[in-house]
């Protein structure tokens, strides 16, 4: 209690220095980027007021979470490089630049007057309580009545004294509530608002599902290669060695009673089972995905078409992993709809790309009316917008149908 | 025969060697990189390399590359192309230098010994073979365009072993036809489907995945 009191006191006088400082400042400020403003120096002398502010809205943040006790943390964003002009658009079109500078003029009166308020107030509480010590030294026999008494004779005097020191509690109150409202209009001005608030939770989110969406992707590839490199090559290394059985019992003079027949079962068994795991893989993440990249795999799915495909692309650029997968994905499901649903018997992909966006468009010469809510495309589309793409059909009844994939992507 | 082998899981590494081993031939190299294939090929100048497609540090087509590469620099190289999956575009790739000597099979098919071992002794004799499944793919993408559908179901049975590579001995051996029928087959096939009749096996191979992979 008795430290919270003297700290809201510190904080209160203190307050009279920094409004002194910030008065300084913004008077300096407005007259030296007003008049440069016109000049070249405008641009480096914003840039340096607004140094100067963030310098002495950082003590001010300091001052004010000492007192309640919490750290304010800061609100500007990170600093970008470029030109004069770019940084002064960018500090200017920053809230917190203004916030500071309103905190600095507020404070020139707020900090005044909590400052000399609280010298006042514990000055006379505490000339109260030692009033015993010095009330003789000046007497004043003219003073109105209820100071008269109590400054000229002894037993006023410690009157005085016990007063005082009942106000005590009153005084250390007001010294706290003062510079407690003072800190919290500090902190309303000075800690990151709303906007920045949600701004960063909207890059925090944005960065999290990246990385799980990345994570993922690299996920399906890795079950893809460890079912390459292990079931596959298990199975195939079994079947080399029935075969070698095989022939060994062949060779060996048709002693096997039976056994022969077992064996050749077993590696028929064992070419099924490859089979089926080959099919499997392609439904994961096809191979030559992997290996060539979104072009190639579109080639060689636009070949395994029983339609007329035509693919459409400038480039053999790669792209991210879960972008290939989706755009992949994607064409994979529309052709087989336009086949099985649609009695279409040609249709083209396009491929394009632009600074930041992969666009991908399927049209066929269908007879129309697919269902956007089936549950083929309504996977896709979830797959689609996990990574902040739009999936758009058209599919008037009597065609075209025409399915839409755009993805953001930053080259 | 001798051979190298590039492959970069052990288990198949050893496989395949003791296989080749058991069965007559010698293995001269078995390694598990395209770049240590490249030089082994270079130093041991083997009759035939067996390569999978997919090879360390990346572990997409680095065996497949390497291979291409090998048979740019010498046109000579026979190399078996083995792998867990097939690409027609791979199969187009290895076949268009119009060199025989290259073959294309998925890794199940060693276990069908005899047809594996025959695969190995055709390549390198300068044949060509290609994956029932690369020519399967083939057909189902073009069963609604192009001659194909004018073919009976023999010439269509007689097509696929033409594509996969085999010789009109082995046709015959295969269908159990007389040559002087699969001679038949093959000119009308290659009448229908408007193609010069060619005479040896690689350039029939050729010839139909070059008419497969045509542009629609």
């Amino acid at each position: 209690m008795t430290k919270a009191t003297a700290r809201a006191l510190v904080y209160l006088v203190s307050g009279v220095v920094a409004s002194a400082a910030g008065f300084a400042f913004s008077l300096a400020a407005l007259v030296g980027v007003g008049l440069l403003a016109v000049t070249q120096l405008g641009g480096p002398a914003f840039l340096g007021a607004a140094r100067v502010s963030r310098t002495l809205a950082g003590i001010e943040r300091r001052r004010a979470g000492w007192v309640l006790g919490a750290t304010i943390p800061a609100p500007y964003l990170p600093g970008t490089a470029g030109t004069i002009r770019q940084r002064v658009t960018a500090v200017g079109t920053q809230p917190a630049t203004w916030r500071d500078l309103a905190w600095l003029v507020l404070l020139i009166p707020l900090g005044l007057a909590g400052g000399c308020a609280a010298l006042v107030v514990t000055a006379v509480d505490l000339g109260a309580i030692v009033a015993p010590a010095w009330a003789w030294a000046v007497p004043n026999p003219r003073a109105p009545f209820p100071m008269k008494p109590l400054m000229t004779t002894p037993s006023g005097r410690i009157v005085l004294t016990v007063l005082g020191l009942l106000l005590v509690p009153v005084v250390a109150w007001l010294l706290r509530t003062l510079a407690v409202l003072q800190a919290r209009l500090a902190r309303a001005l000075l800690a990151p608002g709303t906007h920045r608030r949600l701004v960063e939770q909207a890059a925090h989110l944005a960065a999290t599902r990246q990385r799980v969406v990345d994570a993922q992707a690299a996920e399906l590839r890795r079950i893809e290669r460890d079912l390459h490199d292990g079931a596959q090559a298990r199975i195939v290394a079994a079947g080399m060695t029935l075969a070698l059985a095989a022939r060994k019992l062949r060779t060996g003079g048709g002693t096997g009673g039976g056994a022969e027949a077992d064996v050749a079962l077993a590696r028929r068994q064992l070419d099924e089972a490859l089979a089926e795991l080959r099919r499997l893989v392609r439904g994961i993440h096809p191979p030559i995905l992997t290996d060539r990249g979104l072009h190639a795999a579109l080639a060689a799915l636009a070949g395994d078409s029983p339609l007329t495909v035509e693919v459409r692309a400038d480039t053999a650029d790669r792209y991210p992993a879960a972008i290939e997968s989706a755009a992949y994905f994607v064409v994979a499901e529309g052709l087989a709809n336009a086949g099985k649903h649609a009695d279409a018997t040609t249709c083209t992909i396009d491929i394009s790309r632009t600074v930041d966006t992969l666009r991908i468009r399927l049209a066929d010469n269908g007879r129309g009316g697919a269902d956007p809510g089936g549950s083929g495309l309504d996977g896709l589309r979830r797959r689609v917008e996990a990574l902040d793409g739009v999936l758009t059909l058209t599919s008037p009844v009597g065609g075209p149908t025409i399915l839409d994939a755009e993805f953001p992507c930053a080259s | 025969m001798r051979i190298v082998i590039a492959e970069d899981l052990l288990l198949l590494r050893e496989g395949l060697v003791r296989l080749l081993t058991d069965t007559g031939h010698t293995v001269v190299a078995a390694v598990d990189n395209a770049d240590s294939l490249v030089a082994a090929v270079t130093e041991q100048r083997p009759d035939l390399s067996i390569v999978d497609v997919r090879l360390p540090p990346g572990f997409r087509d680095e065996g497949l590359r390497a291979a291409l590469r090998l048979r740019a620099a010498d046109p000579d190289t026979r190399v078996l192309i083995v792998s867990q999956y097939v690409e027609r575009a791979y199969a187009a790739e290895l076949l268009a230098d119009g060199h025989g000597g290259v073959g294309y099979l998925l890794k199940d098919r060693v276990t069908a010994l005899d047809d594996f071992l025959d695969a190995v002794e055709r390549v390198a004799a300068g044949g060509t073979v290609m994956d029932p499944e690369v020519v399967r793919q083939l057909f189902t993408r073009n069963s609604r365009n192009h001659g194909i559908d004018g073919l009976t179901p023999r010439e269509r049975e007689v097509l696929a072993l033409m594509a996969e590579g085999l010789s009109n001995s082995a046709i015959c051996a295969r269908l159990v036809l007389a040559p002087v029928s699969v001679e038949k087959h093959i000119t009308n096939i290659l009448a229908k489907l408007d193609l010069p009749p060619a005479t040896t096996a690689h350039r029939r191979v050729r010839a139909v995945l070059a008419y497969l992979n045509a542009p629609l």
